[in-house]
């Protein structure tokens, strides 16, 4: 089910990309379509992760020579930076994560103390700057009238970054 | 009281109606040039002329010969009466965009004089066309030689009166206003009132109420457009008046809801006055719920007490007096809902299909794919599947009913769900307002069908 999840969520987010180079201008009404099928993929997609994680953890005290989670390391290597807020809901985001200031950076590895090896490879289908710069100018067809003032590298596309649509609706699910 | 979902009884369709093949319009290439692909078919309120738009921006109108008494079997047919190009390709400078040429929809106001008008639409500017027949012009002036040329003046010793004589038939297309800046998202719809001076125009946001005479103002009458853009859940995706209730209109969204508004509540329609929507089925949730549930055409019956949708699986027939389930059920091909998957990879899920209902609102038709169409027979029961196909194409030849095996042991003559062609297909259909004439417009060819005569 997560496999197919994950299939539908990388397929929404190509989608969503080419719709930008197409003719005619960004059609509201299917990306629209697209981004809530992506919302509803991903949904599943953690959620089944979420349930594997906790069965990981189960796992583990099982063993006692294995090594002591090891949060910093691989916080850093993880892809995925988390605002406290999301932690609650899905430690993985793949899309807001790069333009994380560094106070976000240093409360998320506080709170991920769960071994995310695995997990952080599996997510390698979503190329991180292009989520980035995808979600950026989505929200710029999104606003349509809303003019930028900034060049997208101050702690305020942070902030906005992860009040992308997604977030909103998810926690109200 | 009709309810439930209808179950095919036996084949037929139209009250025992026998559809055969009439004419078909459009290159017999298999190679279709994209400007060619017909977006959109309207028949005017008489039937005598039948619109087609297409991707290129193009208007074509066919008129419907008058019958040849002597030879009774030969049923009248449809030629071309005049071709012009409606919309051009355009560029808004300001946010580096295309604007698309395609005409989404035509819509024929009622004869009021001798010219005929129509409002069609691209993405962005509504235009109205006056189509009028010229078949006289003026001979004899006494300045000018017939060719146009100037004459001398000193070659000019008689004056004389021009008179109108008779010309061989020229059909001129004028566009008289143009209504544009009016939308900031893509249009998808516009409806002409009753009251024959107004009609309204819907984007994905808002809808706007123009009179047909002023074209630098528009009153917006529906806004759904969030404060904040990232709120956004739904589109308006549909949006017609009520056939004689000129204060009333209907619009359709992306999440399987009707809104019916009255204008005459207040100027802003942003409250509707009633809610179409039936409560979605948890046994049938899936990843694409969502999309196969927004609505692509919603059409008024003639009679104006009853409103049809469409959606990706279905075609549902509600009752203006209840709101909140359908009293009709169609299912158009449900045996693609397990293939949902592959049709959002090839995006066919996303094609929009139309709806139609005929004269007297006992049949509705609606496209499906390899060039199939389905007519659902409210009175009696029954659908049938037939297919625009040159195969077909025979004078005269009466259409076969055609059927999609869904799984199992294919029975001859029917055909199995992985042997469809999603390439083809059937997005819009129009019905003669009076006559069993039927208008079906595969990618890039006008199939037309009629009853058959015996």
């Amino acid at each position: 089910m997560d496999v197919e999840a994950k299939r539908i969520m990388a397929l929404s987010i190509s989608k969503l990309y080419s719709l930008r180079t197409q003719r005619g201008g960004l059609k509201l009404h299917r990306s629209l379509l697209l981004s809530m099928t992506m919302r509803a993929a991903r949904d599943i997609y953690h959620t089944a992760q979420l349930l594997r994680d906790a069965e990981e953890e189960q796992v583990v005290p099982c063993a006692p020579d294995a090594a002591p989670e090891e949060p910093m390391e691989i916080s850093k290597d993880s892809p995925q930076t988390l605002t406290p807020k999301e932690v609650a809901m899905k430690p993985q985001e793949p899309k807001e994560t790069l333009e994380e200031d560094k106070e976000n950076r240093c409360a998320s590895e506080r709170h991920s103390r769960k071994r995310r090896g695995k997990t952080a490879l599996e997510t390698d289908f979503l190329p991180l700057k292009k989520a980035k710069m995808e979600t950026d100018e989505e929200k710029q067809h999104l606003q349509g009238e809303v003019l930028r003032t900034n060049n997208g590298n101050s702690c305020r596309q942070a902030e906005t970054l992860t009040a992308f649509p997604t977030n909103r609706t998810i926690v109200a699910c | 009281c009709l309810s439930g979902i209808a179950t095919v009884t036996k084949e037929g369709g139209g009250n025992d109606v026998q559809w055969c093949f009439s004419q078909v319009k459009g290159a017999i290439d298999d190679d279709v040039a994209e400007a060619d692909i017909i977006s959109t078919v309207e028949f005017n309120h008489s039937g005598e002329l039948l619109a087609t738009g297409d991707k290129g921006g193009r208007v074509v109108i066919f008129q419907q010969e008058t019958e040849n008494k002597s030879q009774p079997q030969c049923r009248s047919e449809y030629n071309v009466y005049s071709t012009f190009q409606s919309h051009e390709p355009e560029f808004d400078y300001l946010k580096s965009l295309e604007i698309e040429e395609k005409i989404n929809k035509i819509r024929w106001l009622p004869q009021k004089n001798a010219a005929q008008f129509l409002l069609s639409t691209n993405d962005k500017t509504i235009k109205l066309w006056k189509i009028s027949e010229r078949d006289k012009r003026p001979e004899g002036y006494n300045l000018k030689e017939e060719d146009g040329r100037y004459r001398d003046a000193a070659t000019i010793t008689t004056l004389r009166v021009p008179v109108f004589r008779p010309m061989d038939l020229m059909v001129e297309a004028s566009p008289r206003r143009v209504f544009a800046n009016g939308h900031t998202y893509h249009i998808n719809s516009i409806s002409v009132n009753s009251d024959n001076e107004t009609y309204l125009s819907a984007d994905d946001l808002r809808i706007n109420l123009w009179h047909l005479e002023i074209t630098d103002r528009s009153f917006n009458v529906v806004d759904i457009k969030p404060a904040n853009m990232e709120e956004l859940t739904e589109v308006i995706t549909a949006a017609e008046f009520h056939p004689h209730q000129c204060n009333t209109f209907v619009y359709s969204s992306s999440k399987g809801t009707i809104r019916l508004c009255d204008m005459r509540a207040s100027a802003l329609c942003d409250k509707h006055s009633k809610l179409f929507e039936e409560p979605e089925d948890p046994s049938n949730r899936s990843f694409f719920s969502e999309i196969i549930s927004s609505i692509s055409d919603v059409k008024f019956s003639h009679n104006g007490r009853y409103m049809m949708t469409r959606d990706y699986l279905s075609v549902k027939i509600w009752d203006l007096n209840m709101e909140n389930r359908p009293v009709e059920t169609y299912q158009v091909h449900e045996y693609l809902r397990s293939k949902l998957c592959s049709l959002y990879e090839n995006d066919c899920i996303f094609d929009k299909f139309e709806c139609c209902w005929n004269g007297n609102d006992s049949v509705v038709m609606t496209g499906s794919y390899n060039n199939f169409f389905r007519m659902l027979d409210r009175s009696q029961r029954r659908d049938v599947t037939l297919e625009a196909s040159r195969e077909s194409c025979k004078p005269r030849q009466v259409l076969k009913p055609r059927r999609v095996c869904a799984g199992g042991k294919r029975k001859k003559d029917e055909i199995s769900v992985d042997s469809l062609d999603f390439n083809k297909k059937i997005l819009h259909t129009a019905w003669h307002p009076q006559e069993n004439i039927i208008a079906v417009a595969t990618t890039n060819n006008l199939y037309i069908f009629q009853e058959k005569v015996n």
